[in-house]
Order: C-alpha cells, then sequence, then structure tokens
C-alpha cells in the first residue's frame, strides 16, 4: 500500500509535468482513477493495522490529494482554476528553458573558443577562458568604479576650472591639447576624473550630499574585497569540480573512440572542426600515455631532479651576484669621469642580457628532469619568476645601498624627489626592454645623479630582434613584474598624484609593446616564412624560423601581472580599470586573430589540468602583493597636500572616523570605537583560526571517507558482476558436465571467476580461509565450509544448489592453491 | 497537412504502439506527422532514399550509420511503428518509470541497457554481435579525417581493444562495450527533450 501511494503521487506529479497541450482524456481517467483510490483510503484508514502517526500522515496526504485534483475533474470552479494553474506552471518551465538557453549564447566568445579549442588543444583555449573571465571582472570593477565615483564626481562635482587642482596650469595651457602631451597622460588628460589628483576634499557634493571622499575610500575597499572573493571562489569551483568527475581512467580510448563524436552536427565546418578537436583530443591522450608508460628508474630521476634544480639555483644566485657587482661597478664609474658608452649602459646591458639567456638556460637544464609537459611548464614558469624577482631585489638593495651611502656622506634629504624615482623607474623599465620594440617617452627630467650617470633623454631603442627564439616565456616578464615591484616600493616615497600618471603609462606602454611583439613576432614572421618559402635556399617552414607556437605561459603571466598592477593603481587612478577593460577587449580579438592566422599548435599537445588553480594561486599571490602597498599607504603615510580627496587629511582612513562622527548617530560611534578595540579584535582572529583548522580537518575526513565508499561501492558491483557471470557459467557448466563430464575444462573456466571473486571481495578473512581450506583437508566435506562461507556474504544462487555444487569446486582450489595465494596480490 | 485532422485515431495500432514506447499521444501525433512529411509519396512506409533527403543528415559524416539503425535486419522498409520503435530509444528516462514498472513485462525501449544496444548497432556493422578491430578502423578514420597517419590509427584501435576486450577474442563484445561505458551518463547524453 505504501508503495502504491508513492506511485500514485509521483505519477501524478509526472502528469502535471509532463502533460502535452490540454489535459487529455487519458490523463483526467488516470487522475479520476487515483482520486477514488485515495477516497477509499480515506474511508478504510480506520481499519488499517499501521502505527497511529503514519495513519495520521497519510490522511492528511490523502486529503489534501482530493481536494487539489477534485478540481481537475470538474467538480465546481476547481476544473478551470486547475487547468490554468497547469498552463502557468508549463509556461514557466518553458520560460526558464528559454532563459537558460540565452544565457548560454549571451556568453561572450564561446564560439571563438572553441574554434581555437578545436585546432590547437584545450592548454591554449584556457588562456584565452582564463582571459575572458579575467574580462568579467574588470568589467564588474569599472562599473563599480565608474558608476560611484567617476559618474558622481562629474555630475555633482565642481566643475573644470573652479579650483586650482581642476585646471590646467597657464604654463602648460598651450600645449595641453596636443596629441604627444594627451599621450603622455599630460595636459587635459591629467586634470580631468581619471586621475586622483582632480578629486576635490569636500565632504559632501551636490544636492544629493553624496560623501565622495567615503565613496572613493570605501569603492578603492571593495575593489580588492570583491577581486579577493571572486579568486577565492574561482579556486573553490574549481577544486569541486574536479573531484566529482569520477575517474574514467580506465577506459580513456574507448571513450574517446566510441563517444566523442557528436551525431546532432548537421554543417560541414563544424564537422571540420569537430575532426580537429577529435584529433588534438587523440594526439593529447596519447601524450599522457606516452608519459606513463615510461620506464622510471626512481633513483635515477630522482638523482637528476635534484641535480638539476642544484644547477638551476646556482644560476639565479650567480645572476643575482652579477647583477649586484655591476651595479657596484657603475656606481664607481660615475664617479670617473671619461667612461665610454659600454660603461654607462653597463647595468643594462647585463640585465637585459640575463634576462634573455637564462630562461632557455633553464630549460635545457630542466629537460634532465624527465617531467610531464604540464608540469616542467609549472616549473619553467616557478623558475622565470624567481629569477625576474631576484635581479629585481638585487638591483634594487644595490641602489638602495648607495642611497644610504648618499645620505651619510652628503646629508641629502632621505626621501628621494618623484622625478629620481620616476627616473629610476624608467631606468629599469628600459634595462629590460632593450630588445624588445618600443617606443619610449622622453625624459624630460633633470638629470641629477642617482646611481648612474645617465642621459637627460634617451630616443626610442630599437634593437634588432635577438637571434634567439622570441617566443620563449621570458617575453612577457620584463615589462610588468619589474614596474609592479618598482612601484610596490617607491609607493611609499612617491607622492600619490605623479604615481597614478605612472601607472597609466605603464599600462599604456605595456599594451602596444604586447601587441606590437605579437605583430612583428608572430605575424611578420609567418607571412615570412610562408612567401619567402618559395625562393629561399632551406625549407623555412620546417626549419629555422617556422611557425610560432603560442606562448601559453608568457602570456597568462603578463595577464596576471598586468592585472596585479591595475589593482594596484586603481586606488590612485580611477580611469585606470576602464583602460584595462578597452585593452583586455581588444587583446582579445587581436590574440584570437592572431592566433589563427599565424600560430601552429605545440608538437606535444597536452591536456589543460582539469583546475585553473596555478594560475589562480599565482592570481591571488599577486592580489596580495598589489593590495600591501595600498594598505600601507593607507595606514601610515600622510596624503598629499594639496591634491585627491583626501587632502588635508592626516591619515586617509580619517574618511571613515569623520563619517562615523558627522553622519551617524553618536551610539553607533560608540559601538564601533568599541569594535575597534584590539582586545575585541585579538580574539576574533583567533576564533577565525581555529574555525580554519577545524573546517579543514572536517574537510580532510569527509574526503577519506568518501574515498572508502568508492572503494566500497566498486567491490560491491565486482561482485555482484562477477556472481552474475558466476552463475550464468555455472548452468552453463552443468550442463557441459553432463555432456562430457570432464572437470579439468570446469577448472580453468572456475579458476579466473574464483581469482576475480576473491580478488574483488577485498575481504581478507576470506581470502585466509580460501588459501587455508585446500590445504586444510582433503575431504570435499571440509572443504565446503569455506565455499559456503564466502556465498552468503554476496546473495549467490550457487548456496542454492547445494553441496552437490560445493564438491568439484574444492578440487581446483586445492590443485591451484599455491596460484591462488598470489591472485589477490595484482 | 492541413487538410488531415490530428486525431489520434488515424494512426493505426496507436494503443499498441503506445504501450511498446511508452510514448504520449500528444508526441506519437507529432511523429506520425513527421513521418507523413518524409514520406514524399505516401507509401506508408519509408525507405533509405526518403531518409537521405533530410539535409542534416545529408552532411554528417556518419549519416549512412544513422540511417542504417532505422532498417535493422537489412530490411528496406520502415513502416510508422518501426520509426517509433528506433526514436524510443531516445526518450529521456523518467526514474518514476523504474519505480513502478512491472518486472515481468520487457524493459522499456528507452532503458540504459536499450540505448547502449543501440549505440553499439551503430558500430557493429555486420551485426555479428562484436565490434571487430577492422570496424572500429572505419569508424575512427570516419572521425578522424586525414589527419592522422595510419600507423596512429592502428595504434589507437590496438589500444583501444587492449583497454576493454576482457575475454580476450580481440573484439568488443556488447557486454564489454557497456563496461567500459559504465561511467557516461548515457541516460542524459541520448536523450533527445523533445521526445518526452
Amino acid at each position: 500500500m505504501w508503495k502504491q501511494l508513492k506511485k500514485h503521487r509521483s505519477s501524478s506529479s509526472a502528469s502535471s509535468a509532463s502533460c502535452g497541450e490540454s489535459l487529455s482524456e487519458e490523463e483526467l481517467a488516470r487522475i479520476l482513477e487515483q482520486v477514488e483510490d485515495k477516497k477509499k483510503l480515506i474511508a478504510t484508514m480506520r481499519s488499517k493495522p499501521w502505527p497511529m502517526a503514519r495513519k495520521l500522515a497519510e490522511l492528511r496526504e490523502a486529503q489534501e490529494f482530493v481536494e487539489k485534483y477534485e478540481g481537475a475533474l470538474g467538480k465546481g470552479k476547481g476544473k478551470r482554476l486547475y487547468a490554468c494553474r497547469m498552463l502557468m506552471a508549463k509556461k514557466w518551465a518553458k520560460f526558464k528553458r528559454d532563459f537558460d538557453n540565452f544565457k548560454t549564447q549571451c556568453i561572450p566568445w564561446e564560439m571563438k573558443i572553441k574554434d581555437i579549442e578545436s585546432h590547437f588543444g584545450s592548454s591554449v583555449a584556457s588562456y584565452f577562458i582564463f582571459l575572458r573571465w579575467m574580462y568579467g571582472v574588470n568589467l564588474v570593477l569599472f562599473g563599480l568604479i565608474f558608476g560611484l565615483v567617476i559618474i558622481p564626481e562629474v555630475l555633482m562635482g565642481m566643475p573644470y576650472g573652479s579650483i586650482p587642482r581642476k585646471t590646467v596650469p597657464r604654463a602648460e595651457e598651450e600645449k595641453a591639447m596636443d596629441f604627444s602631451v594627451l599621450w603622455d597622460f599630460e595636459g587635459y588628460i591629467k586634470y580631468s576624473a581619471l586621475f586622483y589628483g582632480y578629486y576635490n576634499n569636500q565632504r559632501t557634493i551636490g544636492w544629493l550630499r553624496y560623501r565622495l571622499p567615503m565613496a572613493y575610500f570605501m569603492v578603492g575597499v571593495s575593489v580588492f574585497g570583491y577581486s579577493l572573493m571572486i579568486v577565492i571562489r574561482s579556486m573553490a569551483s574549481n577544486t569541486q569540480g574536479s573531484t566529482s568527475e569520477g575517474e574514467n581512467d580506465n577506459f580513456t580510448f574507448s571513450f574517446k573512440m566510441f563517444t566523442s563524436w557528436d551525431y546532432l552536427i548537421g554543417n560541414s565546418e563544424t564537422a571540420d572542426s569537430k575532426y580537429a578537436s577529435i584529433t588534438t583530443s587523440f594526439k593529447e591522450s596519447i601524450v599522457d600515455e606516452q608519459e606513463s608508460n615510461k620506464e622510471e628508474n626512481v633513483h635515477l630521476t630522482r638523482f637528476l631532479r635534484v641535480l638539476a634544480n642544484f644547477l638551476i639555483i646556482c644560476c639565479l644566485c650567480g645572476s643575482g651576484y652579477l647583477i649586484y657587482f655591476v651595479v657596484k661597478r657603475s656606481q664607481e664609474f660615475s664617479k670617473m669621469q671619461n667612461i665610454s658608452w659600454y660603461e654607462r649602459n653597463e647595468v643594462e646591458i647585463v640585465m637585459s642580457l640575463l634576462g634573455m639567456f637564462c630562461p632557455p638556460l633553464f630549460e635545457t637544464i630542466a629537460a634532465l628532469e624527465n617531467y610531464h609537459p604540464r608540469i616542467g611548464l609549472k616549473w619553467q614558469l616557478g623558475r622565470i619568476f624567481a629569477l625576474f624577482l631576484g635581479n629585481l631585489y638585487t638591483f634594487l638593495l644595490a641602489l638602495m645601498d648607495d642611497v644610504h651611502l648618499k645620505v651619510k656622506t652628503t646629508n641629502f634629504p632621505p626621501i628621494p624627489s618623484a622625478h629620481h624615482i620616476s627616473f629610476l623607474k624608467y631606468n629599469t623599465f628600459l634595462v629590460y626592454n632593450v630588445h624588445e620594440l618600443k617606443k619610449f617617452w622622453k625624459v624630460d627630467r633633470p638629470s641629477c645623479s642617482f646611481g648612474s650617470d645617465v642621459p637627460a633623454s634617451r630616443k626610442s631603442v630599437v634593437a634588432p630582434l635577438s637571434d634567439v627564439d622570441v617566443h620563449s616565456p621570458q617575453r612577457k616578464f620584463p615589462t610588468v613584474p619589474i614596474a609592479l615591484f618598482c612601484s610596490c616600493l617607491f609607493i611609499c616615497y612617491l607622492a600619490d598624484c605623479e604615481l597614478s600618471k605612472e601607472f597609466m603609462r605603464l599600462t599604456v606602454s605595456d599594451m602596444l609593446v604586447t601587441y606590437i611583439t605579437i605583430l612583428l613576432g608572430d605575424f611578420l614572421r609567418a607571412c615570412f616564412v610562408r612567401f619567402m618559402n618559395y625562393c629561399w635556399c632551406w625549407d623555412l617552414e620546417a626549419g629555422f624560423p617556422s611557425y610560432a607556437e603560442f606562448d601559453i605561459s608568457g602570456n597568462v603571466l603578463g595577464l596576471i601581472f598586468n592585472q596585479g598592477m591595475i589593482w594596484m593603481g586603481s586606488f590612485y587612478a580611477p580611469g585606470l580599470v576602464g583602460i584595462n577593460v578597452l585593452r583586455l577587449l581588444t587583446s582579445m580579438y587581436f590574440q584570437c586573430w592572431a592566433v589563427m592566422s599565424s600560430n601552429v599548435p605545440h608538437e606535444r599537445v597536452f591536456k589543460a589540468s582539469r583546475s585553473n588553480n596555478f594560475y589562480m594561486g599565482l592570481l591571488l599571490l599577486v592580489l596580495f602583493l598589489s593590495l600591501l602597498p595600498v594598505a600601507y599607504t593607507i595606514m601610515s603615510l600622510p596624503p598629499s597636500f594639496d591634491c585627491g580627496p583626501f587632502s588635508g587629511k592626516n591619515r586617509m582612513y580619517d574618511v571613515i572616523q569623520e563619517t562615523i562622527e558627522n553622519d551617524f548617530p553618536t551610539f553607533l560611534g560608540k559601538i564601533f570605537a568599541f569594535l575597534a578595540n584590539p582586545g575585541l579584535i585579538i580574539p576574533a582572529i583567533l576564533l577565525m583560526f581555529l574555525a580554519i583548522y577545524y573546517l579543514n580537518s572536517v574537510s580532510k575526513s569527509l574526503s577519506r571517507s568518501n574515498a572508502q565508499l568508492r572503494k566500497k561501492i566498486q567491490a560491491l558491483r565486482e561482485i555482484e558482476k562477477s556472481h552474475k557471470s558466476v552463475k550464468g557459467r555455472a548452468t552453463a557448466r552443468d550442463s557441459e558436465e553432463t555432456a562430457n563430464g570432464n572437470s579439468k575444462n570446469s577448472t580453468q573456466l572456475q579458476l579466473p571467476k574464483e581469482g576475480t571473486m576473491r580478488h574483488s571481495a577485498s575481504q581478507s578473512q576470506t581470502l585466509d580461509q580460501k588459501a587455508q581450506g585446500p590445504e586444510a583437508s582433503s575431504s570435499a566435506g571440509k572443504a565446503v565450509p569455506p565455499a559456503s562461507q564466502h556465498l552468503p556474504i554476496s546473495r549467490s544462487p550457487g548456496a542454492r544448489t547445494g553441496s552437490g555444487q560445493a564438491r568439484p569446486q574444492a578440487h581446483p582450489w586445492r590443485s591451484a592453491s599455491g596460484k591462488s595465494a598470489q591472485r589477490p596480490r595484482h | 497537412m492541413g487538410s488531415r485532422s490530428s486525431h489520434a485515431a488515424r494512426i493505426p495500432d496507436v494503443d499498441s504502439i503506445r504501450r511498446e514506447t511508452g510514448f504520449s499521444q500528444a508526441s506519437l501525433i507529432r511523429l506520425y506527422h513527421r513521418f507523413q512529411a518524409l514520406d514524399r509519396n505516401e507509401k506508408g512506409y519509408l525507405s533509405r532514399v526518403d531518409l537521405q533527403q533530410i539535409g542534416a543528415l545529408a552532411v554528417n559524416p556518419l549519416g549512412d550509420r544513422i540511417i542504417d539503425s532505422f532498417f535493422p535486419d537489412g530490411s528496406l522498409r520502415v513502416d510508422f511503428p518501426g520509426f517509433v520503435r528506433v526514436l524510443a530509444h531516445f526518450r529521456p528516462v523518467d526514474d518514476e518509470d523504474n519505480g513502478n514498472r512491472d518486472p515481468k513485462e520487457p524493459e522499456p525501449l528507452n532503458s540504459r541497457m536499450n540505448k547502449l544496444r543501440f549505440a553499439f548497432q551503430l558500430y557493429d556493422l555486420d551485426r555479428d554481435g562484436k565490434i571487430s578491430r577492422h570496424e572500429m578502423l572505419q569508424v575512427l578514420r570516419l572521425m578522424v579525417g586525414v589527419q592522422v597517419t595510419e600507423e596512429q590509427l592502428e595504434s589507437i584501435t590496438d589500444r583501444t581493444v587492449q583497454e576493454a576486450d576482457e575475454d580476450g577474442d580481440g573484439a568488443v563484445s556488447f557486454l564489454e562495450f557497456t563496461k567500459s561505458l559504465e561511467k557516461m551518463n548515457i541516460e542524459q547524453k541520448m536523450s533527445i527533450r523533445i521526445l518526452k
């Protein structure tokens, strides 16, 4: 009766979900039947032998059902109401489906990325997916900043020209509209809402009394908060996806062969791209297979890996020392007169040579390690990261040394002026870009000697493209991380108003450098190879230049570091995020085009790791690194006196204090003061640590039990299967036995089955007993207990056939006891 | 189509088809209309030529196999019950179907086993109950085009047979096929929502 009720309930809901345009007669008939049943149940409820609680529950259900569906049968006005309700439910389901389809269609660039994936593999496509995700995040940040800071300022703030900080000074006025000046982010652009310096420190603006400085501060904080949240959420969802996929490692090739074709394809272009993607996926699996089949001599591999790491550490230390040495030498040179060009530029030359030659060196050393290409890529990335960080760090250390020396000897003010800093920054910027094609802005600043005697202005440096493969991952490294870390340290010294300009310039220059490098390095190269191949002595396509491969690691790292710079600069230049959005948009189209037109797939196509967490982790690290200097300036440095929304205050966070005092009722102020007490905050932090520890241990235990359950399910499934086949074979065998009366064949048939049964049972007790059983005694009677003990565990029909079957089973066990003991070892 | 009434009574053997395939009345009416639309000369059955007129099938590289699956046992014509029987394999699986199923009745056509059997038929061209290496090579060649060399195709086939074949006969039988696809959500992938 219980099951019948369930059936009624479920089938009635099925009917409501799946009925066609209107209620058809069959459905009405079915509902009528069900209502009759329920009425009968209600009538006979008293006499049912159920416990009271169950009776009450059933009664309530039946009454609800009758009430609900009597309407459908036309008793009273209920029918129309019921039909209306059904119609609404159907329309709602259809709307939800359409909306889901619409949402999927709205995902931008999906076709482009699928195209790229089918031609180049999933790892190249993962870069574009990452780019798209980054675009989404930047769009949200842009919306925040634009809507809450820039628009109010433009609409309600004091207009251009009203106060000094908002006007172009008279001296610069004639040139303020020149393109070259505008390009440099001077002139009218400098005095616009895009930059920190434009904002007034009025507490409220406009008739809405919008608290602009407060909004500015809160938006700055929420930019970081939102970015943090979304990066961590993305990392969390990546890990979830990977665990639920299930391990189908056993049948990769069968899967691909039988299930990769999409039978719904009705378009020849789609079919072509499907071919390409199937081929790529087979190649990926082949590479994976080759990697896993490699003969691993563990000790040799380990030794080689340790050796490789040791060599690389030596290289890193060597390069750090070299830079330190060269910088010290250049300081001595600066004291001399008549220095040659080489001695003047020694630092830059050395640093750029290091940046050019070390990464390929790392790659060659890494060939010793013999990793899977995916893992090798990660190591390479980490090492290049360490190289550039280390170089920069030693460079700055050496310079700082010099500053301290100067301070001691000449009583210079300890804080270098803005000009020196940007000059130095441009110096290092140039250092790593000597071999990159880029425009360099004129540095019209007084050339106070600061570490090295460098001429005041430099013309654009056009260096020949190096012979080394231009597309090694370090291409992207030079510009941004250097600027990032330079700014990181100098942000403390530089006035905030100057900083915003520098960030803008760096972003724009980085963007230009990227595009030009792609254009020249990939596109022109491809054109050259394609067209010159006809009249060249050797085969250009197969031989030396050939077509470029897409540099995944360089591009991803460039994207990450660029985003770090945006995060750092967004507090000081609200317009920066807007520029970044534009940059990412154009970059998407440009790179998609460049990849499809001038790149070839990698020779070893490897599948991108399912979780993107490596890059996400790097992004998180960069986010923290860019958060630190901004937080430091907010907390410890006084804002500059005459520009920005916090001008005149002692510290930037005073704006919060002000708001709480003036805008909120007094008791809230008291509450905030109470909450900000360290005596409260420190225990709260401790509590959070404890919560993290607790959640961590809970999740570990859950995943352990998950693995155990999975193993159990698999074991049960194997037992069921083997018993089914045992049953089939037993009946077949019975008939066979009677036919030829030869038990040897049955031994052979039985033995593999017994072996797998034992293997899959994974219960060591039965295994031991079976191994011991045959040795225990020779009588068939004694051998029966192990057999019958095994049988009841899984509902095998073998027990039913009785001891007659058990006896023949004893023989194979006895005769093959030696072999059987070894089987379970597999 | 306008002159015909859409009454279910016009479909021959409607009740037995419905019981066998589990389609609702509305779906059957839709399918009947489609059958009549494909049947150009109103013969009452469909031949290979009729099915080849469908544009999307013609472009699909494995279109011939799809058409062949409509003609089991090598016959040359398929009538409406046969047509519906084939399409019933793609009906989405409802969970309540299994709950109140009478164990004595045969499995519904859209059960997992039957779906897999249908898929197996697509690859087993000579209907001998096994997918041999040769058949696998043919499928691969169709799917991959000319971009993979012959030796690579051979080694992929060898590897597949190695993975899936359990009894060592060098071919994939239906049970082995089932086992290799046990992790795949066949019920969802081989279902067409509009056929509910």
